[in-house]
């Protein structure tokens, strides 16, 4: 028995010290560790992509070589899939991307160390108003922690049309409905797809098409209802849907829209050049590099791709009251350091150079992916090559200008609970075999949306 | 007349010998030797399996049983404080339309799959007893869908379903184009791809337990079944079918069990939607764990739910399936 209890007994210390050994993997790191010129950093990220985040590392290592930094790149999804747990469990990434959208501060900010000591030591006390308007102020979380620090701006609320199918269409880029209806008519007559859209699934890509046309019908509208001073069954919002729901029936948005998300559908269909139009974001300024839009295509599943000459056109006037749609905008992301993470020395080095110095800056604007968060730093074309420098420069110098002019936030200001109802709504309109009319459509939207407190006030 | 599970705990009970711990416990205690050996293996083999005991009972029961401790909480998970609702998380699931409509798909889930599993296992089982010619081959062919993981299948899915996919190609071809539709992306019919798909991927599955299953038959039956007159379909339906009972009853609780823990299939090809058509409850908890909008108490409710109702319908089709014992 003496035995048979000893053999009992180890049996329990054996697992005993398993568990302890699950319960206790996680790193404890010094928030006030001193930045350090060595170390081996993990960074994830739903952006940038893989070819830009390398670039970016490479100029960094140019200054750093002894940091070596590994990047890993997720669907959008994916990222609040694995992030989450991972941080959790104590084995996340040592830098990660942090959205100011959807109280995403609060989400992870929890798992980040205060990086303003590390930005005022940076840029002085007045650092905040070295990055562009408010991008500091979207990255801190409820309590007031600086959770992370700008890499960049985006803005929203234009398109991006594929020049060659127009031109092999003998369209025109839409200005307004009746235009932009024309233009879908000449393209799909060629064969192509008009405006690819991925409404379908659980991510919140549709709201940006929605607040396209809610600032068409009534620039002010989108905000007010987001924080409350309006509601989305109002008559601006029914407006908003019906639009929606047309803009399907007159074949400008792909009868495949449900299918599945923004990324890959819209996107795929997009770079493997079947569609002439997709409603994306400053970042997909990056695909009209002259290497970068081959990457993309071939990421879509194009092989030995010849790229296009892709153009960011104003959203078309499709409440027809005589505009398209503001751009709106905000910090895209910022990067957070894991609190968890024993190379916090090495990551606040990284972090440092890439979101506050003018090198790092520099990196950023010059691969056309964010808008540069800090002030005064504009690519710099000599080292630039685009699919087509002639026809795609001006054009994008104008969207940098107007997207950095953008005083309306993105998602800023809106709850996590009002972007999924507005998708429900979206993908209620589009679908044909629901039978809900636009009122009990935009009044259930209206029931399941929070109205958000953010920047109010 | 038994099924194949009832056959084989009487073949273990009936052994006998010092080998088997079982045959050891339900011996009958006639004298001291009996016990002493009782006493000698119960313990022993219980160290053995005590490390994986406590690790496999302690961890699985405890995450239970905090789970269950969690779902009085709203918690977003990590650091965030945990602040006590009562039972303001059930209330809310209850009440939630999203949540019945999930309930709903996985009883129309489950019935498909089931139904289908266990008239394609059964017919596939009995044609590959039948000697046709490429049997091996045809096995392969209906096996593959069981061994291939769902996140290898679905851009396949994805492929055949979608407005411009494979189903809607064939439908033109047929001259059936006013019926092609986006199958994927709506309300009316994500359900329907889901339950297709789940169809597709589950007969392979019955196929192996009844082909199994039929090869334990005693072939004297079945010929004085066919010495009676019976022929091949009265043999299946009359003899066949009623000794694979065992089976059916394992598949039906294992089909209710998937059906209510739904996941992988369904993210990867609707992720629920369109506006939560094709919904399960382990989609809800996957959405409410891991999404935009994250409660762990909510979640973890819906985890105590779909434990009580996995538990509650396993004993019901258990109890029912129980054979009436035979009036003396």
């Amino acid at each position: 028995m003496t035995k048979i209890r000893d053999t009992a007994l180890t049996g329990i210390v054996v697992v005993s010290l398993v568990l302890t050994g699950c319960a206790t993997n996680a790193g404890s790191g010094d928030a006030s560790a001193a930045p350090a010129n060595s170390g081996k950093l993990t960074w994830w990220g739903w952006t940038p992509d893989t070819p830009v985040a390398e670039q970016y590392i490479a100029a960094f290592n140019r200054e750093y070589p002894d940091i070596k930094v590994t990047y890993k790149n997720f669907e959008n999804v994916d990222f609040r899939t694995s992030l989450t747990p991972a941080l959790d469990s104590g084995k996340g990434p040592d830098v990660f991307d942090l959205s100011p959208a959807g109280g995403s501060a609060d989400e992870w900010g929890s798992y980040a160390i205060d990086v303003a000591p590390l930005a005022k030591e940076t840029l002085g006390s007045d650092w905040e108003s070295k990055f562009g308007a408010s991008y500091a102020k979207q990255l801190t979380d409820s309590k007031g922690r600086q959770v992370a620090l700008p890499l960049g701006g985006m803005a929203a609320g234009f398109i991006w049309v594929n020049q060659n199918i127009l031109q092999e269409a003998g369209a025109a880029i839409p200005t307004d409905y009746n235009s932009w209806v024309t233009t879908c008519k000449k393209v799909t007559a060629i064969g192509k797809a008009c405006l690819t859209m991925g409404a379908g699934g659980a991510d919140t890509f549709p709201t940006e098409m929605y607040h396209s046309i809610a600032n068409s019908v009534d620039p002010s509208y989108f905000i007010k209802a987001a924080t409350g001073r309006a509601k989305w069954n109002d008559p601006e919002g029914i407006q908003v849907l019906q639009i929606f729901k047309k803009m399907k029936e007159d074949g400008i948005i792909a009868s495949n829209v449900l299918d599945g998300g923004q990324y890959p559908l819209a996107n795929n269909s997009f770079m493997k050049g079947d569609t002439a139009m997709v409603q994306m974001g400053f970042w997909y300024t990056q695909y009209a590099g002259a290497n970068s839009c081959k990457n993309a295509m071939e990421a879509a599943g194009v092989s030995n791709p010849t790229c296009f000459v892709q153009l960011p056109a104003e959203f078309p006037d499709v409440a027809g009251k005589g505009k398209g749609s503001a751009y709106f905008g905000e910090v895209d992301y910022g990067l957070a350091i894991n609190a968890e993470s024993p190379n916090i020395a090495a990551a606040k080095t990284f972090v440092a150079w890439m979101t506050m110095s003018k090198n790092g800056q520099q990196n950023v604007a010059n691969a056309l992916d964010l808008l540069p968060s800090l002030q005064g730093v504009t690519p710099d074309w000599s080292t630039l090559t685009l699919a087509n420098n002639a026809v795609q420069k001006p054009l994008i110098e104008k969207l940098i200008a107007d997207s950095t002019a953008t005083t309306q936030s993105r998602q800023w200001q809106a709850t996590k609970e009002t972007l999924d109802a507005m998708v429900v709504a979206i993908q209620q309109v589009l679908d044909p075999t629901v039978k809900m009319s636009i009122e009990d459509i935009a009044a259930g939207q209206q029931k399941s949306s929070k109205t958000s407190t953010v920047g109010v006030g | 007349m038994h099924g194949l599970g009832e056959t084989s705990a009487m073949t273990v009970t009936t052994t006998g010998g010092g080998s088997s711990l079982l045959a050891t416990l339900r011996a009958p205690r006639r004298g001291g030797q009996n016990r002493r050996r009782v006493i000698h293996l119960l313990p022993g083999g219980l160290a053995w399996i005590l490390p994986g005991f406590i690790i496999s009972v302690g961890l699985i029961y405890y995450s239970i049983f905090y789970a269950g401790y969690l779902s009085f909480f709203e918690w977003g998970g990590g650091r965030r404080p945990m602040i006590p609702v009562g039972a303001k998380n059930y209330l809310q699931i209850l009440g939630d339309p999203i949540f019945w409509s999930a309930i709903f798909n996985t009883i129309i889930y489950f019935v498909a799959v089931f139904t289908a599993q266990v008239i394609g296992g059964v017919l596939f089982a009995a044609a590959m007893h039948s000697r046709i010619f490429l049997a091996n081959i045809y096995k392969i062919i209906i096996v593959i869908p069981v061994v291939v993981a769902p996140a290898t299948l679905a851009p396949a899915h994805i492929q055949v379903w979608q407005t411009d996919g494979t189903f809607n190609h064939i439908l033109e071809g047929l001259g059936l184009g006013f019926f092609t539709q986006g199958w994927i992306g709506q309300s009316t019919t994500s359900l329907l791809v889901v339950t297709l798909v789940g169809c597709w991927g589950s007969v392979g599955f019955g196929f192996i337990l009844y082909y199994a299953g039929m090869a334990q038959i005693d072939p004297e039956m079945l010929e004085a079944a066919r010495i009676d007159g019976a022929g091949n379909l009265r043999i299946l339906f009359s003899i066949v079918v009623p000794n694979l009972k065992a089976i059916t009853v394992s598949l039906a609780i294992l089909n209710f069990i998937t059906a209510l823990k739904l996941f992988d299939s369904v993210w990867l090809l609707t992720q629920g939607g369109p506006a939560h058509s094709s919904e399960f409850l382990g989609t809800m908890i996957y959405a409410e764990t891991a999404g935009t909008s994250r409660n762990l108490g909510l979640a973890t409710a819906m985890s105590v739910i779909l434990i009580i109702i996995a538990i509650s319908v396993s004993v019901i089709i258990q109890l029912r399936a129980r054979e009436r014992a035979p009036v003396s």
